[in-house]
Order: structure tokens, then sequence, then C-alpha cells
């Protein structure tokens, strides 16, 4: 092979090197683009549980509240026993379960969404402990209370007042703001888990809906191993039933609606379509190449050139343009990816998992974690597709070698 | 055969289907000899200088070249002894548009293992010799027809070859560059001792060599 050659042929003959690596790498690019689209989707779906600290969350649906008075359940979470939460807790594939209790409370004068927290457990809504934006975090086996910031603006509520939630009163030692919080379990007010669990425990009304026992809760935030999420949430339904309320990253993923967000089968199958247009783009090339560059070809042989020598040359000639495809194609990925990265991207969560009764302001609305989307090249990628464009390259000019060796000199430079 | 003789065809035929365009053609060339092979277009000039160079392969007959019976070889030993002992000119040049003079030049050196030094000192003199030296780093497409046949020349004898065989090699040429390529052979003929076999169809031209042969219809009249 003579590296002189090869590059003269490349700057010589600019048209036709500029043809095949521009549609070579549009291919590659397209390749990158969707794959790393597809990803960027898929994280997408997970930053709704991510900001919660949890890969999947879990309720189970039951009946209508019969009285909008005192302690009831949402309808859409309802109990879930300590025994049921326990046989969770020893699934393979867990990692760590976080408990929570969510209550409408119907005061005479005032409707609270509840939310009984462990404190300590970095799985579930104690993460909002960083979005606490005065006073500080409700601390272990101290009856205290938190407060959305902006409810307890739109009702005054100062820090340090004490509020009285289903006659029970609690010190308000710290405000959170909701907005900088997950979507899912938000709520107006934040309790120990314990107190919201007696909460429940004591109204009535909540019992003649959904029998409830001390120790029970109504909503699970489960960290688990990211390949068992699938098969887990089948073993959820088997132990909370078919109804339950499993959701996982998937579950959002079909709720983003995107064509990239639908199906691996999609990203698989453009990928697949790209691969093959970037094959063909090459092959055609280098076929036009050879039947161009017949009479070249035939001058080669003629002065002593093998086929192995002449297809060595055409091959390599392959292999750098395809080279240089990749790369272009990398950097065209690359600025289209920095582009996307602009995009914002509405992931609606579903009504069941909202917390707010839709009979209240702003209850009904549908309500969306919106984020930036998260796209990016990761380097596997680059790389892979990178090879890839050299593989293309050399197999191309490999299947060419026997059209190249069926060229006859004699054939071709007879003029004359 | 004779001691001397660097070529010989015997009973050279060449079939294309039902045409036959080489007709069981004999002919021997000795060392140093300048032979013409002259007729009218399409008698089968250029397919019997295809045989003799083992660019294409005889339908009957033998064709031997610096002893070696070459027309049981492989593509690709074709390939090599064309390299050790053969030079080509056309009539139209033929050479590659993306090399300079000095690289067309060295283009049969390029699958031979040498430095890049030595392709370029051998490309450089004969360039030199054919009064080309200020031409070295020109592509073809700067170059006159009469300068391009000049280094289509010099890459014929970059591989010291023992025989060149030339295909209308003024073909292309206006009458006094045609003359000046041909007192480039006489004189590589003359001095380099270098055997040539010309096909022409202009009989002027063929009569500077030392031996005349004719076709006609595929076959050798005189």
């Amino acid at each position: 092979m003579n590296l002189h050659y090869l590059m003269n042929e490349l700057y010589y003959q600019k048209r036709r090197t500029l043809t095949a690596i521009l549609g070579l790498s549009i291919g590659i690019a397209l390749l990158i683009i969707l794959n790393a689209l597809s990803m960027a989707y898929r994280q997408a779906a997970h930053a709704p549980l991510k900001e919660i600290g949890a890969d999947i969350t879990v309720q189970r649906p039951g009946d209508v509240p019969k009285d909008l008075a005192g302690a009831v359940f949402p309808c859409s979470a309802v109990t879930i026993r300590q025994s049921e939460v326990e046989k969770i807790q020893g699934l393979p594939g867990i990692r760590g379960v976080g408990k929570a209790l969510l209550l409408w409370v119907f005061d005479p004068n005032r409707a609270w969404i509840v939310l009984g927290i462990e404190q300590h457990n970095t799985i579930g809504p104690a993460i909002l402990r960083s979005s606490v934006t005065e006073g500080r975090f409700i601390e272990e086996g101290k009856s205290e209370a938190l407060v959305e910031v902006a409810y307890a603006r739109q009702f005054g509520i100062k820090l340090g007042d004490t509020i009285s939630v289903a006659d029970k009163k609690f010190p308000v030692v710290g405000f959170i703001d909701a907005s900088r919080a997950a979507k899912i379990a938000v709520a107006n007010v934040y309790l120990p888990l314990a107190e919201a669990q007696q909460m429940a425990a004591s109204s009535k009304g909540l019992q003649s809906v959904s029998p409830y026992d001390p120790g029970d809760v109504n909503l699970l935030f489960i960290k688990a191993d990211q390949e068992k999420i699938t098969p887990l949430a089948a073993s959820l339904k088997n132990i909370l039933g078919k109804k339950a309320t499993v959701a996982t990253p998937d579950s959002f993923l079909k709720l983003l609606g995107s064509l990239f967000a639908l199906s691996d089968k999609f990203t698989l199958a453009a990928s697949l379509i790209a691969i093959i247009v970037a094959i063909l783009i090459a092959f055609k090339t280098m076929a036009g190449n050879i039947a161009e560059r017949a009479r070249e070809i035939g001058v080669l042989k003629a002065v002593g050139w093998t086929n192995r020598n002449v297809v060595t040359q055409l091959l390599m000639e392959s292999v750098v343009q395809c080279f240089l495809a990749g790369i272009l194609g990398l950097l065209i990925a690359l600025v289209v990816a920095f582009g996307l990265g602009f995009m914002k991207v509405n992931i609606p969560i579903p009504w069941d998992m909202a917390p707010t009764p839709h009979f209240l302001p702003g209850g009904g609305d549908q309500i969306f974690k919106t984020l930036r989307l998260p796209i990016h090249v990761p380097w596997t990628l680059a790389l892979f597709s990178f090879v890839l464009s050299i593989v293309i390259g050399g197999m191309t000019g490999a299947l060419l070698g026997r059209q190249i060796a069926k060229i006859k000199p004699s054939e071709v430079l007879r003029h004359e | 055969m004779s001691r001397s003789a660097i070529l010989a065809g015997e009973g050279l035929s060449k079939q294309y289907g039902s045409l036959e365009v080489v007709k069981g053609v004999s002919i021997s060339i000795d060392s140093g000899e300048f032979v013409c092979l002259v007729g009218k277009s399409g008698c089968g000039k250029t397919t019997l200088l295809s045989l003799l160079s083992g660019l294409e392969r005889p339908t009957k007959g033998d064709v031997v070249l610096n002893g070696k019976k070459i027309n049981g070889a492989s593509e690709d030993e074709l390939a090599l002894f064309r390299r050790e002992n053969v030079g080509f000119i056309f009539q139209s040049f033929n050479l590659i548009p993306t090399l300079s003079a000095w690289e067309n030049v060295a283009l049969p050196l390029f699958p031979i293992k040498m430095t890049a030094e030595e392709r370029r000192r051998r490309a450089t003199e004969l360039l030199t010799q054919m009064e080309l030296g200020h031409r070295m780093d020109h592509l073809p497409s700067a170059l006159s027809g009469g300068e391009k046949q000049r280094v289509a020349i010099a890459r014929a004898l970059v591989n010291r070859p023992k025989i060149i065989f030339a295909d209308e090699p003024t073909g292309n040429l206006d009458s006094a560059t045609g003359d000046a390529i041909m007192d480039i052979l006489n004189r590589l003929h003359s001095k380099e001792g270098v055997a040539i076999l010309m096909v022409t169809h202009e009989v002027e031209l063929a009569k500077t060599a030392e031996r005349l042969i004719r076709m006609h219809d595929g076959e050798v009249i005189s």
C-alpha cells in the first residue's frame, strides 16, 4: 500500500472523496443521534422517580372516601399491609424500601394533604431534606411538622407557629419548597411517619373504607437493581394484586409518547436502517470508484501490481475515507446533541400519583416533571460508531476485491 | 526458438465467442531487437501484443517470455512476471492523474520493498534522460501530450525490462512530437539494448524498426 498515492487520490478527487465522506458521516451521525436520543429519553423517564430516590413506586387503589371529614386515604392509595411490605423487602433485586403514608385531612376550616415520612430513609420523601428553605427538617422522635412554603404563605403560617391537623397540634419547624421537590408525593404538611400512622389508625372514616392497622402504609418507594426492575414490577403485582399501581421508568417512558421513548425496537430498527444506509453509501461510492477507475486499475495490473496489491490500495482508501467519515459523523452528532440538549421534556405524572385531590384547586390539572433533555454521546457509543465506520470501510473494500480481481488490463486498456 | 530470443509465440490463437481475432500466429523476437507489428485497424495487432505480453491468455498456443512459458501462470504470477521483465507504452499514455510525473514513473516500483528515496532516484534519473527533470512534480494534467508519453516511456523503463511493448505510442501525438518519441525509442533500442515490440498502423513509422511484421485479418502475412 502506498500512502502517498492514497492521500493524493483522496485529495485530488475531492468531489468523490467528499461525497463518500459526507454520505457515510450522515449515516454514522444518524446512528449516534438516534441512540443518544433514545438513551436521553430513558434517562429522562428515570427523573420523576430518581428525584424521590427510588426506581419504583407502589400504591394500591381503593374506594372513594365516603365522607370527606377527618383523615382519609385518597382513592388512589389505600392500605399496604406491614406483612406485604416485609414480603416485598425479601424479594430478590430489592436494594431498599422507603415507606410513606399519604392522607387527606379534612378539618372543619381547612383541608390538608399530609405525608408521613421516614426522616432518615434516603429512599423516599425524606430526600426532600435538601428542599428545606427555612427552618430545619423534622427530627426523629419529635412530634413536629414541615409545611410547604406556598401553602404556608397562602394561609399565613409562620415558622414556630403551631398547626392543628386532625385535632393534633404540631409545631412548624421548617418550610419546604415543593416547586423544587419531587412531583410525586408532594404535600402541604410533612409529619413523622409514626404520627401520620397514628392519625390514620384513629380515623373511623378511613377504617370504614380501607381497614388499617398501625404499621401499615400506603406508599412505597423502592430502590432496585436496574436489570431487575421489570421482573420486580411483576412480583410486586403478585403480592399486592393486579390493580396495584407500580410505577417504573418504563411506565413514564410510555407516557412520554415520543417515538424514541416508545420502544427499544424502534431505536434498534432505526439504527439498523442508519447502518444499512451507511453501508450502501460506502458500497455505492466504492463500486462507482472502481468502475470509474477501471482503466487506472488496468494500468496498475499491467505494470506489475498483483490483485492483492490493488485490493489493498483501494481497501485502505476506503478505510481512510470511512475513518474520516467516522470523525465527521461523530462531530455532527456532538453538535446536534448539543442543540437537542436545549430541548425541554415534559414527563406527565399520572393522576393517581399526584397527591392533590381533584376537587381542590389545581387538583384536576395534569402535572408534569419538566426537564432539559439529558442527551449526551457516551464514549462507548462514540467508539462503537467510529469502529463501525472503519469496519464498513474495510468490509466494502474487501467485498469489492472480487470485482477488482475481475478487471482485465487487456480489456480496459484497449483504446484505442 | 533461437538462443537469443527474448520472446516467442507458437501457434497463437485468440477467439472471442465465434470470432477468431488471432489465427495461429507464430512469432519470435530476439534480445535487443526492434520489431514493428503493422496492419490495418482491427487486424488483431493489439490482441497479439496482449497475448505476447501476458495481459491476455491465448485460446491456443504458447508464449515463452525470457525463457519462461507464461500462458499457464496465474494472474498474480503474470503480474509479477510483467513487473520484472516487461514495460508498456500505451497510445493514451495511461498515466495516473493524481500522481506527479515522478510518481507515475515510480508506479511499478510501489509494490516492491524499496525506500522512497531509491524510487525517487530511479524515477528522477529516467525523467532527466527524457529531458523532463524540470517537470518531475507536475501532475499529468499540466503536461503536454509529448511530455506525457515521455513520462510513460520512463515508467516503462523503471523496472529495467527485457522488452518493451508499445501500442501505437505516437497515435495521440502530432507528427513532430511523434517523431521525437520515435527517436527516443530508437535510442533506447540502440543504446540500452532493450527489445521493443511496437504496434502501429503507420507504415512510415514502422520503417524505423529493424524488422517489420505485417498482419491481416488475424494472421501474419509477412
